[in-house]
């Protein structure tokens, strides 16, 4: 299928020397490791906001984050809370990576930010106050928060970055993607580091227009709770945050002395027809762009040994990429041999939509550490794969899948390789 | 390293406010043709302004085949699909072939998305509650809608994109579509912008005092600011071997493009020009070219004091003594500024220059201003040979995107 190049052994190797997060599993990279690790869900009941009228209640809110730690006053002033989440979370991954902006370099860091939704709360706002109060009283500072890259230019003003600067908003692919737009940018020496990743929030109007589309638990008027992969599922939990990658050369990553969390080693991207809003049904779409993916990377489906699932806990989205997995890597019980070990971070993060960012982020941390968090919420698994349940599954993994999958049906993989070091590979 | 994979377009359609289609672009362009007048899409009372670049009685089904159901598509949806369908058919790939599908992808820079629609929903919302308003409304407000649109209607199955740097959205697609056909990810990319007028949007122009009462006047002492527009504007892409194999007629090549930004403001230009600076050197390091080689230049130019004495200074710096030699134009002038559609609107006025051998007029121009003392071709459509055509795109968030565009066959291409 199609004209794919492996990628070539000549090109360049893009590594994450750096992490970024404000999540609601905490800020910064201790905390949220900390009780990812451990286990541990973000998910209760919502607290910003009544839920009194709503048939959800459940969502992982970002509670221990303080602006003032990350963003000076004169900027702050302006900025919403995406925006905050944003360059809170780009600010610990270049401290993370060791960087600091300067004019040396600061054309030549970047940024590509995933925003499915972006700033609802100021645009449900401005919409407010344009039709009750009219046009004189909309609010110029406001405004600029309103356009979905707002947060990635907020950043990049807070922290002095002047190189690539792109918003990408695809549903819930939006950090994978651009994720992959990244790693390509970086391949092709269009920027030196790219902080990449994806920011999503919670505002009343969102969580009510989720519960509106019958996506949140309990869609079957059941007990609420995120239960991904799990035969009781019923519907995500909503949740918010930003994490973020910086991406490096490898070489470039060397003449830092830098030691690298992992490679991103092969990206797939691809789509099936599939009715605007609808999840997909039919695996081949997301079978194909895992194929394009592992391609890209060189490697085959043997090579896996984990998978960063999408999967929220949604009656439809679960089922089709469990039954992906089931066909890529082989069913797991009936060949009696381990596959993959396949997690999901949503059901203790909840569906951010761009949570790929922060999944992005405890994927490199997993692939460092050898370890993989656990699927909350899973007690009785729907497929023949090998779920980690319970607590962190300690395994050695080389190659692992970063899944982003979309309603309307749109599909982005990314493989994540183990940095082996200089001596042991080429 | 290997050789580098030619992108060439070979289709292009558009609906916008001088033309609904290719062939009334181009002639629309040659004479200079204003679509700048007094919108009648909403009610524009208690705005500083009542003037656009408004697209005239649109009428979907006379653009879009009765196959393929409209409802609960937005505007942004509707001019989008269109605009895709001319594009292909221009190709000579219409109907699509089964194979054809297996690595098409789509890649749109979005703007207001359905933002005219959801702000007609929250209307409803306010006024009757939210146990009677429509949520389903809302399923088409976000930019990517449009593609999803597009690919489930014809039946795609590469990749989707949809990217969001405002003003530049329609530039910075068509460099991340030329790469991903160069990077073996699609064999055809469908990629362009799509932008409504909506309340929003207008509001939002109008309460920063951006919009000009009257017509926007690029460049010109007594300039006032910009006219808001709307369009679709989607350009086919592939490798040049491929269209090479199926004879297909080829617009131009994208040569290259740069994104930077300015961290500087989030609605003004940094009057340094670092960014445009920046960005305009970045798109003629990917593309191999040097500022000798630009025979023309389509500016950002949206009339804005800041803006356009910005953009001068920028273009002075990267083209030296040679950037009064250069002829520059902002088509703006004619389709105002289209927001996230305009770097592909832009992109399309580029290819239709190198095509047809003619630079668009900059329409409005009266009176010179000392900052901006370039040839911005104030006399009308002026005949030329090109080579090669820059295209800027400066944006809110500080984000500034260039694309360059070549002629196909160029002077190496011997045998082409």
């Amino acid at each position: 299928m199609g004209n794919h190049r492996p990628h070539s052994k000549d090109s360049v190797r893009v590594v994450v020397t750096g992490i970024g997060m404000a999540t609601p599993l905490g800020v910064g990279k201790e905390t949220f490791g900390a009780r990812l690790f451990a286990g541990e869900s973000a998910i209760s009941g919502i607290k910003s906001f009544p839920t009194d009228n709503l048939p959800s209640h459940l969502g992982a809110e970002v509670t221990d984050f303080s602006p003032r730690d990350f963003i000076s006053l004169k900027n702050l002033r302006r900025m919403d809370r995406i925006s905050q989440l944003t360059t809170a979370a780009a600010r610990l991954a270049l401290d993370d990576a060791g960087l600091a902006v300067n004019s040396g370099n600061r054309d030549r860091i970047g940024i590509l930010l995933g925003t499915a939704f972006g700033a609802t709360d100021v645009t449900v706002h401005l919409t407010e106050t344009l039709i009750k109060e009219g046009p004189a009283l909309v609010n110029p500072i406001m405004v600029p928060n309103t356009v979905l890259n707002a947060a990635a230019g907020h950043a990049s003003i807070e922290l002095g970055f002047r190189g690539v600067n792109v918003t990408v908003t695809h549903f819930a692919v939006s950090a994978e993607t651009a994720l992959a737009y990244a790693v390509a940018e970086i391949r092709r020496g269009a920027a030196d580091f790219i902080l990449a990743g994806g920011a999503d929030i919670i505002s009343p109007f969102y969580y009510e227009a989720l519960t509106r589309f019958y996506a949140l638990s309990p869609t079957d008027g059941k007990t609420e709770a995120c239960r991904p992969f799990d035969r009781n599922r019923n519907g995500m939990v909503a949740g918010e945050g930003c994490g973020i990658l910086c991406l490096e050369s490898l070489e470039g990553a060397r003449a830092r002395g830098r030691n690298p969390y992992c490679e991103i080693t092969g990206l797939g991207l691809g789509s099936s027809p599939t009715p605007p809003t609808q999840w997909p049904t039919d695996p081949a779409g997301i079978k194909r762009t895992i194929r394009r993916a592992l391609d890209n990377a060189g490697i085959g489906p043997e090579d896996i040994h984990a998978v960063s699932a999408a999967a929220n806990g949604g009656r439809v989205l679960d089922a089709v990429e469990a039954a992906a997995y089931a066909d890529i890597f082989g069913d797991v019980k009936a060949n009696a041999k381990d596959g993959p070990a396949v997690t999901s971070l949503k059901g203790a993060l909840g569906e951010s939509f761009s949570g790929g960012g922060i999944r992005a982020c405890a994927l490199a941390m997993s692939l460092e550490r050898g370890a993989l968090p656990p699927t909350v919420g899973l007690a009785e698994p729907i497929g023949p794969l090998a779920f980690v349940r319970g607590e962190t599954k300690t395994l050695p993994i080389d190659y692992a899948l970063l899944a982003g999958i979309s309603f309307g049906g749109t599909y982005v993989y990314l493989v994540f390789s183990r940095y082996h070091g200089e001596e042991t590979k080429p | 390293m290997h050789k580098k994979i030619r992108v060439v377009v070979t289709g292009m359609g558009t609906i916008n406010a001088i033309a609904n289609n290719i062939p009334e672009f181009v002639r629309a362009l040659a004479a200079g043709s204003c679509g700048i007048r007094e919108i009648d899409l909403f009610d524009t009372a208690g705005y500083r302004c009542r003037n656009g670049g408004q697209i005239r009685d649109f009428l979907p089904h006379r653009f879009i085949p009765a196959e393929f159901p409209l409802k609960r598509m937005s505007r942004a949806d509707l001019l989008a699909f269109a605009a895709t369908l001319e594009a292909l058919r221009d190709a000579g790939l219409y109907p699509l072939s089964e194979a054809m599908k297996e690595d098409m992808g789509v890649a749109i820079g979005g703007g207001s998305g359905g933002l005219l629609e959801g702000e007609s929903f929250y209307g409803d919302l306010l006024q009757k509650g939210s146990g009677k308003a429509h949520f389903s409304r809302l399923s088409s407000v976000y930019c990517a809608s449009s593609t999803d649109r597009i690919a489930a209607y014809l039946g795609l199955l590469g990749p989707k994109i949809t990217l969001m740097t405002a003003c530049s959205s329609g530039a910075t697609v068509l460099g991340y579509a030329r790469d991903l056909i160069r990077n073996g990810q699609a064999a055809i990319m469908l990629a362009g912008g799509t932008e409504p007028m909506c309340r929003i949007t207008y509001s939002s122009f109008n309460a920063l005092k951006s919009l000009d009462p009257d017509v926007c006047r690029p460049f010109d002492r007594n300039r006032g600011g910009l006219s808001l527009g709307e369009a679709a504007a989607i350009m086919v892409l592939e490798p040049l071997e491929a269209a090479l194999a199926r004879g297909a007629r080829i617009y131009g090549e994208i040569l290259g493009y740069g994104v930077t930004c300015d961290a500087h403001h989030m609605t003004s230009p940094d009057e340094q020009a670092s960014g445009a600076i920046r960005s305009m050197e970045a798109a003629l390091q990917d593309s191999g070219l040097g500022p000798e080689d630009i025979d023309y230049i389509n500016a950002h130019g949206t009339a804005t004091s800041v803006n356009d004495a910005m953009e001068t200074r920028a273009i002075k710096e990267v083209f030296g003594r040679r950037s009064y030699s250069v002829p520059v134009s902002s088509t703006k002038s004619m389709t105002a500024h289209t927001l996230g559609a305009s770097g592909a609107l832009e992109g399309i006025v580029s290819l239709l220059a190198l095509t047809h051998g003619f630079m668009p007029p900059t329409i409005h121009y009266r009176d010179p201003d000392p900052s901006c003392d370039l040839d911005y071709i104030t006399e009308g459509a002026r005949p030329a040979t090109l080579r090669a055509v820059l295209s800027n795109s400066f944006a809110f968030g500080g984000n500034n995107t260039t694309v360059i565009f070549g002629k196909y066959p160029n002077g190496s291409d011997d045998h082409g």
